[in-house]
C-alpha cells in the first residue's frame, strides 16, 4: 500500500503510530514532524531523569527511523512554521500526536501569586527543555498539590540526595539547583482520600529507598476494595520511613480553596476538608494537577467536531492519538495500544493521491533537523558525559541546530 | 528441531528483542516468532523448542500481551510435560521488589503445568548497562546447544 502520512509530534504516540503503520504497510511514506529539534517528546522531557530504564523505549523508536524508513522533520512547529491546512493538502493523512503540555491552574484565588508553579514548568526546567523557564527558588517548605505519578516524580526528585541522582541525565544546573535547594519539608496533598489517590503503588513504594527523608502519611484511612487496598499498603510501607533531615508529609482529602500571600508571594494554601477549613503554611506551591492543550493547534474545536473522537478520527484524512486525543492521562503503554488501533483505522481509510507532494512540501526550507541531525546531537550528548551522568543534554535550540548541522562534538 | 519464539510485551521492547533473536538464529535454524496473545497454550507442539521473551508490568505482573495466555492456561490446565522451553525476562531494577516478576510468574506457570525448563531464567535490567540482545543471543545459543545435547536432535 502506498500513501503519505504526516504525524505531528514525535513523542511516544507519534512514534508508536509510525511503527504500526510501517509494520503493516512498509511502503508508506511516514513523516514525523516535531516543533523541537529532537524527537521523543516526554520520554526526553517528562519521564524522570532517575527512570532511565523507561527511556530505553527510544531504542524501538530509533528503529522506526533507521529500519522502517520513517523520516524526522525536527524544528518545525505546526501552526507557526507550517499550517495544519498546508499539511492536509500535502499528505493523504495527517495525525495530531502533539500531546498536552500546558499546566492546569489551580483555579482558586491567588493561584497567580509568585511562588505558584506548575509541574510541567518545573520538570521541563529540570530536564533542560530548550523552551523551559528558569528554575525558581522554592524556599524551604514547598507544598505539592496533586496525587498522580507526576506529583510523586516531583516529590522524589526534590527529596533525593545528590548521590541518589547518580546514573541520571540531570544537567549541572538542575543538579546544582537541587543540591542547593535548602528544602527542609515537603508536604504533598491530594483532594481524594488516600485510597483513591491516582498514583501507582510502585511509585510510592520506590520512596522507601530514599535516604535523606523522614516520611509521614497522615490518616490514610482504610478500604476493602483490592486496588484501593494496594494503594494503602504502599503508603503503609513508607509511613515512618527514614531518619533523614527532610520531612515529607502525605496529606489527603484536602481541596485547595485559596492561595494566601504577602507582598505578592505565596505564604500558605487554604484548603477545604470534610472537617472544615485548614491552612498549611508553605514557601511555594507546586501544582501537579494535569495538563491542557497548547494554543498553537485548534485542539478543542477539532475534538468537538470529530466524526469519531473516541477512535481518533477527526475529519476525513485527519486523526488524533495519544495525549492530544485522550487528554493528559495514561502511560507509555496506553499510547501504544491507542496508536495500534488508530493505525488499523488509517490503513483502512487511506486513499493515496499520487499528486500530493508529501515531504516535498519541506524542500528548500532551512533549519529543519533530520534524523541524522538528531543522531549527531545524541552522540554528542552521550559520548563523554560527566561522572555520575549518562547524558549531557544540549540545552538550547541554537546549540542543537549547530550540532545537528555540523556534527560538532563539543557541547 | 524447530524453534518458536513467543513474546509477552506491553510497550514493544520484548517484541523487538524477539524479532532480533529470530533474525539472529534464522540462518542456522527454522525459527518462528509470535505474540503470546495469539498463542493457544493447549496447542503447543512438542517438536518445537519454545523460547519465551517476556517483560514485567504493574507491580511485578505479566505484560498485557501475556495475560490472555496465562488466563487460558489457568482455565484449560493443559498438560505440557512434553514441552521444552527457556525464558528470557525483561524488567527494570527501578522496580526493586518486583524486578522481573512477569517472566518469573510465566516460568512458574509453565513448570506448574509440567513443561520442562531449559537453563536458568535470564533477567534483563532496563536500568543496567547491558543491551538485551547482548544477553539474549548467547542465551539462545546456549539453550539450543543444551537441548540438542539433551534430546540428541540436530537443530
Ligand atoms: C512529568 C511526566 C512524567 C511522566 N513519566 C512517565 C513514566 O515514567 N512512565 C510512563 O509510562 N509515562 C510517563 N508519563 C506519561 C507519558 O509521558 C505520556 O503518556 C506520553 O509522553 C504521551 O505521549 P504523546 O506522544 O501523546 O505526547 P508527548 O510525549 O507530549 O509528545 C508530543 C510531541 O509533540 C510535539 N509538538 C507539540 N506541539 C507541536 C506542534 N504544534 N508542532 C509540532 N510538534 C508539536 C512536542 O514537541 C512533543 O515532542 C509522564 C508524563 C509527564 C508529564
Ligand atoms: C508502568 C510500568 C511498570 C513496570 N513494572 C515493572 C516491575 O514491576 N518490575 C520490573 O522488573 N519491571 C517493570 N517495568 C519495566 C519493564 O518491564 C521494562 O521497561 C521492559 O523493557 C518493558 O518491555 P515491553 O516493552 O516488552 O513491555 C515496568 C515498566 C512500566 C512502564
Amino acid at each position: 500500500m502506498s500513501g503519505k502520512v504526516a504525524i505531528i509530534g514525535a513523542g511516544p504516540s507519534g512514534c508508536f503510530l509510525a511503527q504500526s503503520l510501517l509494520k503493516a504497510a512498509p511502503e508508506l511514506e511516514v513523516d514525523l514532524i516535531d516543533a523541537l529539534p529532537v524527537p521523543y517528546g516526554l520520554v526526553r522531557y517528562g519521564v524522570a531523569a532517575d527512570h532511565q530504564g523507561t527511556k530505553a523505549i527510544t531504542r524501538q523508536f530509533a528503529r522506526v527511523f533507521e529500519r522502517q524508513g520513517a523520516r524526522f522533520f525536527g524544528n518545525v512547529a505546526v501552526g507557526r512554521d507550517v499550517t495544519l491546512d498546508e499539511l492536509r493538502a500535502a499528505y493523504d493523512a495527517v495525525v495530531l500526536a502533539a500531546g498536552m503540555s500546558v499546566d492546569n491552574r489551580l483555579g482558586v484565588p491567588g493561584d497567580d501569586l509568585a511562588g505558584v508553579y506548575g509541574a510541567g514548568r518545573i520538570t521541563r526546567a529540570l530536564y533542560e527543555h530548550p523552551d523551559a523557564e528558569a528554575l525558581p527558588d522554592l524556599g524551604p517548605h514547598p507544598l505539592i498539590v496533586g496525587n498522580g505519578n507526576v506529583a510523586i516524580d516531583l516529590l522524589r526528585l526534590l527529596a533525593k540526595t545528590p548521590g541518589e541522582l547518580d546514573g541520571t541525565d540531570l544537567g549541572p544546573a538542575p543538579t546544582g539547583w537541587l543540591a542547593g535547594s535548602g528544602i527542609e519539608t515537603i508536604t504533598i496533598t491530594g483532594r481524594s482520600p488516600a485510597a483513591r489517590a491516582k498514583f501507582d503503588p510502585v511509585m510510592v513504594k520506590e520512596l522507601a529507598r530514599l535516604t535523606g527523608v523522614t516520611i509521614r502519611v497522615v490518616e490514610p484511612g482504610e478500604s476493602d476494595d483490592p486496588d484501593e487496598a494496594k494503594r494503602l499498603d504502599a503508603l503503609a510501607t513508607i509511613d515512618g520511613h527514614g531518619e533523614g533531615a527532610r520531612a515529607v508529609t502525605f496529606r489527603f482529602g484536602l481541596t485547595p480553596a485559596e492561595v494566601l500571600g504577602e507582598a505578592g508571594r505565596v505564604t500558605a494554601l487554604r484548603f477545604t476538608t470534610p472537617e472544615g477549613d485548614e491552612t498549611i503554611a508553605c514557601t511555594s506551591v507546586l501544582t501537579a494537577i494535569g495538563f491542557g492543550p497548547a494554543g498553537d493547534l485548534p485542539r478543542d474545536a477539532l475534538i468537538a467536531s470529530a466524526r469519531d473522537a473516541e477512535a481518533g478520527a477527526l475529519a476525513p484524512g485527519l486523526y488524533a492519538t495519544g495525549w492530544f486525543r485522550r487528554g493528559p492521562r495514561g502511560t507509555i503503554p496506553d499510547n501504544r495500544a491507542d496508536a495500534q488501533a488508530l493505525a488499523a483505522r488509517i490503513l483502512d481509510e487511506l486513499t493515496a493521491d499520487p499528486a500530493r507532494p508529501g515531504r516535498a512540501l519541506f524542500d528548500g526550507r532551512s533549519g529543519i533537523v533530520d534524523y541524522d541531525g538528531w543522531c549527531r546531537i545524541d552522540t554528542t550528548e552521550t559520548t563523554a558525559p560527566p561522572e555520575g551522568r549518562c547524558r549531557a543534554k544540549i540545552t538550547t535550540r541554537a546549540g542543537m541546530a549547530r550540532i545537528a548541522s555540523e556534527g560538532v562534538t563539543t557541547a | 528441531m524447530k524453534i518458536s519464539i513467543l513474546y509477552g510485551t506491553e510497550t514493544g521492547n520484548a517484541e523487538m528483542l524477539a524479532e532480533d533473536i529470530q533474525a539472529e538464529l534464522e540462518g542456522a535454524h527454522d525459527v518462528s516468532c509470535e505474540n503470546l496473545a495469539d498463542t493457544d497454550p493447549t496447542a503447543l507442539d512438542p517438536t518445537q523448542l519454545y523460547l519465551l521473551v517476556c517483560s514485567t508490568y504493574g507491580d511485578g505482573e505479566l505484560p498485557a500481551s501475556a495475560q490472555p495466555f496465562a488466563e487460558a492456561m489457568d482455565s484449560a490446565k493443559p498438560d505440557l510435560s512434553a514441552i521444552h522451553f527457556a525464558i528470557f525476562g525483561l524488567g527494570d531494577s527501578e522496580y526493586h521488589e518486583t524486578f522481573n516478576g512477569g517472566p518469573k510468574h510465566l516460568a512458574e506457570l509453565m513448570v506448574a503445568h509440567g513443561a520442562v525448563q531449559i537453563g536458568e531464567r535470564v533477567a534483563h535490567d532496563a536500568s543496567g548497562p547491558d543491551m538485551p540482545e547482548d544477553l539474549a543471543y548467547p542465551w539462545a545459543e546456549a539453550v539450543i546447544e543444551e537441548v540438542e545435547e539433551k534430546l540428541g536432535v540436530p537443530a
